[in-house]
Order: structure tokens, then sequence, then C-alpha cells
């Protein structure tokens, strides 16, 4: 049975979470993970539209270091109310 | 309550509700241009119809209360109709050529210095510095503001040769084509990042730290007991990459902080391929606000090119004719270790010939 | 003047090239933001010392892109500049503007920021210079409200930008505005939500003059080209002939670095089989010489500033390519560019990094396009030849 994309963006912020503090991750790491984990039932195109879920629920942020980045949002300045 | 509709993914306004109806009616019909006198263009259409464009000097770093002025003159004298430049010039479009020395008038009178066209120096690209970045070795907008008043004539007439681009990059990461431009200013960091072991952990990801650095000159190490890192000298090249991730690692040093001039890069596919800068002076200390050290240097470049090329010879077409070595002896430069290149394909810019000039 | 709490600054209100200390000045005296950075960066100038942090981590609710962070190092000193995030606004094609939209910007800048602008940014946008993370979703909202967006910022398509082209160059040899807005609006996911390793630049340069030095500062670059013969007009030949300060031969002939012009004083002759189209006689005869009227865009490749493999300026990957509406063969190749990208790229690596790690030969192979001589300068001079096949007895 294929996977919710909302299942999708929870499992993605699992992952974001697990990493905290450890290994940033882009959005492509993000959903090569989420397709290593379904197999076949997820493709690139649901992974990005879990990913626009989990930001626009603002349970995780775009982060810049150089590249960008996923994470659990920032103390600081971190995306406002 | 109706809040305002929050909109995502609506792109930028079309670009046809900007343009002058006469842009419009010729779109892609151009026949040629002439430039009637510095800063003032006319293109002509196929069907013989005329736009005018005075190109007028800008800062770039611009208050709203400049745009707001630049807009009543463009109401007042291009219909509203103005653009931008790729190198930060303010475009007025004019239909009516009646109203071109009025508007220049207008200009000057408010500072506001017309020219940059043909052969000129135009305005200098330039990045951010001390105004708005974290990385930077020097401030961009001052040497920009410097070089240009001393090479004002310049921007006014078309005397020289053929363009002068100058560019100004405050730190190595080079925001803005500077290393193709006839002139670069580029700032540099000359040490390592001081670390402050203390904070460090609190402050940084030790992984992220160490994956910042584009040498791998950063291992993870212990300093009295804390977790921390620490910097292999030889192999820093003093980027700044490892203190955009993390805040313990300062690179911005007054002491050694400072400028490089590089000279003789072109992006235009005319005559010669586009071609790098390559290095005059490697190290100029910070001497704000005036900078008179890098200022003077830029002046004798452009003194010297100016008597000495060819109609139509860019900056490193005319070195290339004339060769390095008479390059170093006219401008009076010290050719050091420093400009013999080092890194990976070096090798490459070696003489392996004995076709030389003395 | 001993009160001028920036006598360091003052320095440079002085000479004739208009003074950006003015322009901070001016904003201050509408936005407090502004007065706090001319102190911030009066210091600047008295230590030679940046004053800001890195910030990394605002931006406008869904987008990755469009805002830059900063926070000041000093902000128990100058409070008012404590932040000073950049907002990048997506610039409309060819920077064109009427007084009328600039005002309707500054309305909302002067309402929510410090008052200070770039025109433009380095990529080309639309640059708001400092306001705090409280008024971003504001200055967004107000913004998308009146029409407009804000433009890329990491790894993510970076707001397209492109010379003045057909709106009034006659040099054009495509439609540079309308291929931005096109490509614009159909990557705005890709432009918002980064998605690749790295960022991603288009820039679209009308012809070889490539005014927005797309060849050094894009991936992917397209400058404007034509095949077939340059047009002449003869008789504005003979008036650039009959003008004493222009000299055919020396300013004109001896610089064509194919060797292919010959001027007997009388007529003009171009060998166009052999003319490389590098546009200087045509810039130096504008009315006498026209680009042909077999037009399209050569495409180049992975320009870079890492010094690591040597810097690059982009290669062609694509000697010709059409370039009318809906440009279905461009996309179709930038698809098979960023697959091949999302599955060989690394973290911060850029595609011309990517494709000097991978090489040339297989990058193309992998995103079907043919290997053609002008893709190189040369062929290969050493024989160390990586064969993929050979032949097995039966
Ligand atoms: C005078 C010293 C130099 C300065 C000031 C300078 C400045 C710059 C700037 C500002 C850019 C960014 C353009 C943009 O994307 O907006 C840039 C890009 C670049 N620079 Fe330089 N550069 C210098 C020297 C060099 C040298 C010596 C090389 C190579 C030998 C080089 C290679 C490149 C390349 C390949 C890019 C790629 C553009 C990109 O990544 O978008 N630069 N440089
Ligand atoms: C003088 C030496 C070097 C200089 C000045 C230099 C400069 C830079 C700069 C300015 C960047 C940022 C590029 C960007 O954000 O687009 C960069 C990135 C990078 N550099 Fe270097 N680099 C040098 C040597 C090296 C070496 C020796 C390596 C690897 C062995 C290396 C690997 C990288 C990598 C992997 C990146 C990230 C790719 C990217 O950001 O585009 N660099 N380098
Ligand atoms: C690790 C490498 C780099 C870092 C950390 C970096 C950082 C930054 C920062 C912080 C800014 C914002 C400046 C501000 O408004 O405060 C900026 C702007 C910019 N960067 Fe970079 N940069 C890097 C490499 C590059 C490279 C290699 C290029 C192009 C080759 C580039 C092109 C630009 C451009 C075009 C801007 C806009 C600048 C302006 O409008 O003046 N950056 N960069
Ligand atoms: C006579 C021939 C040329 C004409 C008619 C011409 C036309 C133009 C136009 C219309 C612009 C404004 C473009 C924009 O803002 O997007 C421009 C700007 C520019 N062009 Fe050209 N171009 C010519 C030759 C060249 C050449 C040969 C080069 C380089 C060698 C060059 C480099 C530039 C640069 C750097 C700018 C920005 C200038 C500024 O803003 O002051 N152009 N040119
Ligand atoms: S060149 Fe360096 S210091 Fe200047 S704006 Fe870019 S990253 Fe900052
Ligand atoms: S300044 Fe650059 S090279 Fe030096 S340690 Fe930091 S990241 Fe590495
Ligand atoms: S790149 Fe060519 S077409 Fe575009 S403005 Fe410059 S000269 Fe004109
Ligand atoms: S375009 Fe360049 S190569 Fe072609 S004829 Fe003119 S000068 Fe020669």
């Amino acid at each position: 049975m294929a996977v919710s994309t909302e299942e999708l963006a929870d499992s993605m912020y699992a992952l974001v979470a697990e990493y905290a503090g450890k290994k940033k991750l882009k959005a492509s790491d993000i959903v090569k993970e989420m397709i290593d984990k379904y197999g076949d039932e997820v493709d690139k195109n649901q992974g990005k539209e879990a990913i626009r879920l989990l930001m626009d629920s603002e349970r995780c942020v775009y982060t810049y270091f150089g590249g960008t980045y996923i994470e659990l949002p920032h103390k600081e300045g971190s995306a406002p109310e | 309550m109706a809040a305002p509709a929050r909109k995502t993914d609506i792109g930028p306004p079309h670009y046809e509700k900007f343009l002058h109806p006469i842009i419009k009616e010729n779109y892609g019909k151009w026949k040629y241009h002439e430039v009637i006198k510095p800063g003032v263009l006319v293109h002509v259409a196929e069907t013989g119809a005329k736009i005018f464009t005075v190109r007028a000097a800008s800062p770039r770093l611009l208050s709203s209360t400049t745009i707001l002025l630049i807009c009543d003159l463009a109401d007042k004298y291009s219909g509203g109709y103005l653009r931008f430049t790729s190198r930060n010039n303010i475009e007025f479009i004019l239909d009516n050529e009646a109203n071109i020395d009025p508007l220049i008038n207008e200009l000057k009178q408010n500072n506001i210095p017309v020219g940059g066209t043909k052969n000129s120096i135009s305005n200098i690209v330039h990045t951010q510095g001390w105004i708005h970045c974290h990385s930077s070795a020097t401030d961009a907008s001052g040497l920009v503001k410097v070089i240009m008043d001393d090479c004002f004539e310049y921007f006014e007439n078309m005397t020289l040769p053929h363009k002068v681009k100058i560019a100004v990059a405050c730190c190595l990461n080079m925001c803005g084509a500077v290393h193709c431009s006839d002139i670069a200013i580029l700032g540099l960091h000359r040490r390592p990042p001081k670390i402050d072991h203390a904070n460090l952990k609190n402050m940084c990801e030790i992984p992220s730290t160490v994956a910042s650095c584009p040498t791998a000159a950063i291992r993870p190490t212990y300093v009295d007991g804390k977790p921390s890192v620490k910097i292999d000298e030889d192999r820093c090249m003093f980027c700044g990459n490892c203190f955009s991730v993390c805040p313990a690692m300062p690179i911005a040093d007054p002491l050694n902080d400072g400028v490089s001039i590089w000279v003789g890069g072109k992006v235009s596919n005319a005559r010669t391929q586009p071609t790098f800068t390559k290095l005059a002076i490697p190290y100029i200390p910070n001497n704000p606000p005036r900078w008179t050290e890098v200022t003077e240097a830029v002046k004798k470049i452009v003194t010297i090119y100016a008597q000495d090329a060819e109609k139509y010879e860019r900056v490193g077409e005319w070195i290339e004719r004339i060769g390095w070595p008479r390059f170093f002896d006219l401008t009076g430069f010290e050719f050091t270790k420093y400009h013999i290149d080092d890194f990976k394909y070096a090798g490459l810019t070696y003489r392996r010939t004995t076709q030389m000039k003395y | 003047m001993s009160d001028s709490k920036s006598p360091i600054l003052d320095e440079l209100e002085k000479g004739p090239w208009p003074s950006f200390v003015t322009e901070i000045k001016k904003a201050a005296e509408k936005s407090p933001m502004a007065q706090g950075l001319l102190e911030q960066l009066e210091l600047s100038y008295k230590e030679k010392k940046t004053h800001w942090k890195h910030g990394g981590i605002v931006g406008v609710k869904g987008y990755g892109g469009g805002i830059i962070g900063r926070y000041s190092d000093a902000s128990d000193k100058f409070p008012d500049v404590a932040h000073f995030h950049t907002v990048r606004v997506n610039q409309p094609s060819g920077w064109f503007y009427t007084a009328d939209a600039l005002r309707e910007l500054m309305g909302i800048w002067e309402k929510h920021g410090s008052c200070l602008t770039n025109f433009h940014g380095s990529t080309g946008d639309t640059v708001f210079l400092g306001t705090k993370t409280s008024e971003l979703e504001a200055i967004f909202t107000e913004l998308s409200e009146k029409g407009w967006d804000l433009g890329g910022s990491g790894s993510d398509v970076r707001t397209p930008s492109c010379c003045v082209g057909p709106a009034r160059c006659e040099f054009a040899c495509y439609d540079t505005l309308a291929l931005t807005y096109d490509l614009t609006m159909s990557y705005q996911d890709e432009l918002h939500r980064p998605f690749f390793p790295y960022k991603w630049k288009f820039k679209m340069a009308g012809c070889p003059n490539d005014c927005v030095a797309s060849i050094a500062r894009s991936d992917f670059s397209i400058i404007g080209t034509w095949k077939d013969d340059i047009r002449m007009d003869s008789e504005a030949v003979k008036e650039y002939a009959a003008d004493a300060d222009f000299n055919i031969q020396k300013f004109v002939v001896n610089k064509c670095p194919s060797k292919c012009m010959s001027w007997d004083g009388e007529k003009l002759e171009i060998d166009n089989r052999n003319c490389v189209k590098c546009m200087h006689c045509i810039n130096v005869m504008p009315k006498a010489l026209r680009v042909g009227k077999e037009k399209g865009a050569a495409i180049l490749i992975g320009a870079k500033a890492p010094i690591v493999e040597g810097a690059q300026l982009a290669s062609v990957i694509v000697p010709f390519i059409d370039m009318t509406p809906p440009y279905q063969e461009l996309k179709d190749l930038i698809a098979a560019i960023w697959e091949f990208w999302d599955e060989h790229g690394v973290a911060r690596e850029r595609i011309g990094e990517c494709i000097q790690r991978v090489g040339l030969g297989s990058f193309i192979e992998q995103i079907g396009l043919k290997p053609l001589p002008q893709m190189v300068l040369q062929p290969r001079d050493n024989p160390y030849i990586f064969y993929e096949e050979y032949l097995e007895e039966e």
C-alpha cells in the first residue's frame, strides 16, 4: 500500500530529529533516505511534496551554511511566531 | 478580519508592464545605436523610430529617498520609464530628445553624474563588505567610492583605448564576476582563523565544522579536556568557510587583512577569448577611509594603459602584446614569488620556451 | 563637525562620485536601523574589521531562499542592527521598471526595513538591505499582494537574470527577457525550495559580448549567436571609410581574431566560414555590420569559483540551439542535467566541479548529448585513454 504524503513527512521529521546536531541533511538526502526506506512506494516528486508539507507546517526549517540544509527550528531567529 | 492574502510561487511581475511603448513596438527590431555623447545613447529601429538612453551613476547602495527622487525625475523626463544596467548604473529611457539636457542638468544638481558609455570606466561591480557581510577582509563600497573619485574623468569621458571594467570583491568567495575584469581588487585574509576553544563546543557542531573546510585542514581534537578542533595551518588558504559554519573561528584580523590587485581579465568574446585576471600586487594593507595606496596603483595602471595601448585593446590584450615583464617594468610593481602560481595546474603557467622579451 | 557620529566615513562624502555614506545618512533620517548601520560601519572603518555574524537560519514560511540572515556581533552597542537581514526580491527581466513600480516597492520597504537597498545584488535581485526577523512575513505578504515574489538563495535555482537583449540592443540573437521570465516561472519550486547539492545560476546573454558575464558567473550560460553570414550594408561601410578618425584596416580588419576579413580601401569582405562570431567588427561598426539571420544560442555549462581544480569559465556543451518558445529542447536538457546532478553531485559541489570529477565525456553521454569537436579546443594529447570496451576471443 502506498505511503501517504503526511506519513512520509512524519517519517522525514523523525529522520531530521535523529540526526540533529550530528549531521546536516540536504533535502535530496532526506528524499533518498525515504526512497531507501519505502522503496518503490515513494518517488522523488512525492518526496518533494512531503518536504513542502514539512516546511509549511514549520516543524522543520531551511538553514544555510554554505549550502542549504533542513533542520529542526533553531532558537535564535527561527521563523516568527 | 480579512488578512491580506499571502501568495507563494507567483514569480516576478512580467517585464512587459515596464517597457516603454516605443520599446514594445520595436522589440527585437533595433537596427543600430550611436553614442551621442558620454552617457547618452540613441537606438534606432528598422522603422526609423528612436529611443534615447541617459546613463547615470549610482553607488548601488541607495536609500529609498534617492530611489523616490529618481522616480520623480523619471516621471518628469522619461514618462516614468527607467532601468538599471548589469553594472548598477541607472538608465532613463526617453522618447523626447529635448528632455536629455534638462534631465542631465537636474541629475547633476543632485550629484548624480552621467557617463559610463563606450571607452570609459563604467561603474564598478562590487560586493557587500563591511556593510553587510561576515566574511569580508575589506570594505567594498569604500573602495569603489575612492577609486571612482580618482578615476572620475574616465567615467565622464570616452578617451580610453577601450572599456576598462573594474570590480571589487571583499573576500575569496568573490560574489560577482571580479575575476574577469580589466582591473580587480580582491580582499584577502592572510592568517588562519583563531579558535575559541573554550566556547567552540557550545557554539558549533564539530562534524559540520570539519566538513566545511575545502582543504581538509580542520581536525577534531580535545583542548583542556573539551572537544574542539585544530587547524593544520600549512593547508589553510584563509577562505573563511569554517567561520561561516562556526562562529568560534573568527578569521577577520585587522593586522593582516588587506587587498590584492589583479589585471587583464575579460568576459566578452570580442577578439580574444574570455580570460581571468592575473596577479599584479599580492598585498596592500587596509588603509581606510581612502585606501590611498590602492587608488594610486589603479590610477597608475589606467594611466599607463591609456598611453601605451592601441585603440580597441583591452587591458589584458595590451599586456599580452607588450608582455608581462614590460608590464611590471612600466608600472614599477615588484614581481615576487607570490606572482608565480603554486596551485594545482601551476605548471601550465611556467614558460616552456626561449621566446622571451627583455 | 566634531559632533558627527561618523568622522571617518564623512571623508567618503567628499569627491565627485555619488557617496554610499550620504545614502546611509539619508536613510537614517527615516530609519533608526540605517543610523545603526552608519555607526557600526564607522566602527568597522576604525578597527578595519567587519562586525557581522553569519545568520543562515531565517526565512519566510515554506521558502528556503530569498532571505540572507545577518546579525551584528556588537548588538549591545548597536541594538538597531542586532538583526539586519537582506530580502532578495526577484527583479523584472532586464531590470526594467516604471517609477510607479519602484514607489510601490519603496512603500513596503520604508514601512518594514532600513530604507536601504541595492539596485541590484550581484545575482540580479532587487535587494532590500537590512530588516528584523519579525518583519519578514509582513514584507513577504505585502510584496506578494502587489505581485512581487522573492528571489533565490542557498542551494536552489538562483534568480535568473539577463542582459537588456531585444528590448534595446540590436545585437540580441534571441529574446533574453522572455527566456528569463519563462525559466523563472517554470522553475518556481526549484527557486524557492532548495533541493540541489548547491546553487544553480542561469544567466542569459543575447550575444557573445555577454554583458551579464554569464560565462564567468553561471552554471548554465545561454549566449546568443548566429550561424549564417554577417549582414553588411556597403553604403554604411563607405561612411565609416570616409570618417578620418576611423581606420577600417587598423581598428577592424587587423583586430579580427580569425583573420577572415579583408579591406582594399573600397570593399570590405568577410570570409564567413572562418568567422568565429566574436562580435568585434560588429561592435565597432554597428551601422554597417549586423549579426546574421539564422540566430540561436550556444549553451555553456559549469563556471565555478573554487580554486581547487583551477577555477573555470563555463564550457560549451551545445554549440547551437534554436531559441523559439516554448524552449522544449532546452528544458529537456536542463531536466537531464538536474537528474545527473541529483545522482552524482555531492554537497556544496557546483555542477562544473561535478562534471570535472566525472569527466565531460561521461557527463554528455549520461545526459544524452553527442560528443562534438566544438566542445573542446583540441582533442586530447595524452594517450591514457580509459577504453570501456574490448573484444573477447570467441
Ligand atoms: C582578482 C582576483 C579574483 C577576484 C576578485 C575574483 C572574483 C570573483 C567573483 C566576484 C566571482 C563571482 C561571480 C558571481 O557568480 O557573481 C568569481 C567567480 C569565479 N572566479 Fe574569480 N576572482 C578572482 C580570481 C580568480 C582566479 C585567479 C580564477 C581562476 C583562475 C577565478 C575563477 C573564478 C571562477 C571560475 C568563477 C566562477 C563563477 C561562479 O562560480 O559563479 N577567479 N570570481
Ligand atoms: C587556494 C586554495 C583554495 C581556495 C582559494 C578555495 C576557495 C574556495 C572557495 C571560495 C569555495 C567556495 C565556493 C563556493 O561557495 O561556490 C571553495 C569551495 C570548495 N573547495 Fe576550495 N579552495 C581552495 C582549495 C581547495 C582544495 C585544495 C580543495 C579540495 C581538495 C577544495 C575543495 C573545495 C570544495 C569541495 C568546495 C565546495 C564546493 C563548492 O562550494 O563549490 N578547495 N573553495
Ligand atoms: C563558501 C563560500 C561562500 C560564502 C560563505 C558566501 C557567502 C555569501 C554571503 C554571506 C553573502 C551575502 C552578503 C550579504 O548580503 O551580506 C553572499 C552574497 C553573494 N554571493 Fe556568496 N558566498 C560564497 C561563495 C560565493 C561564490 C563562490 C559566489 C560566486 C561565484 C558567490 C556569489 C554571491 C553573490 C552573487 C552574492 C550577492 C552579493 C551581492 O549582491 O553583493 N558566493 N555570499
Ligand atoms: C558596441 C557594442 C556594444 C553594445 C551596443 C553593447 C550594448 C550594451 C548594452 C545595451 C548594455 C546594457 C546591458 C544590460 O544592462 O543588460 C551593455 C552593458 C554592458 N556591456 Fe555591452 N555592448 C557592446 C559591447 C560590449 C563589449 C565589447 C563588452 C565587453 C567587452 C560589453 C560589456 C558590457 C558590460 C560590462 C556592460 C555593463 C555596462 C554598464 O552597466 O555600465 N559590451 N552593453
Ligand atoms: S565577497 Fe566575501 S565578503 Fe564579500 S559579500 Fe561575498 S562572501 Fe561576503
Ligand atoms: S579558513 Fe578555510 S582553509 Fe582555513 S581552516 Fe577555515 S575553512 Fe579551512
Ligand atoms: S550581451 Fe549582446 S545582446 Fe545582450 S546587451 Fe550585451 S551586446 Fe546586447
Ligand atoms: S565577428 Fe569577429 S571573427 Fe567574425 S569577422 Fe567580425 S571580427 Fe572577425
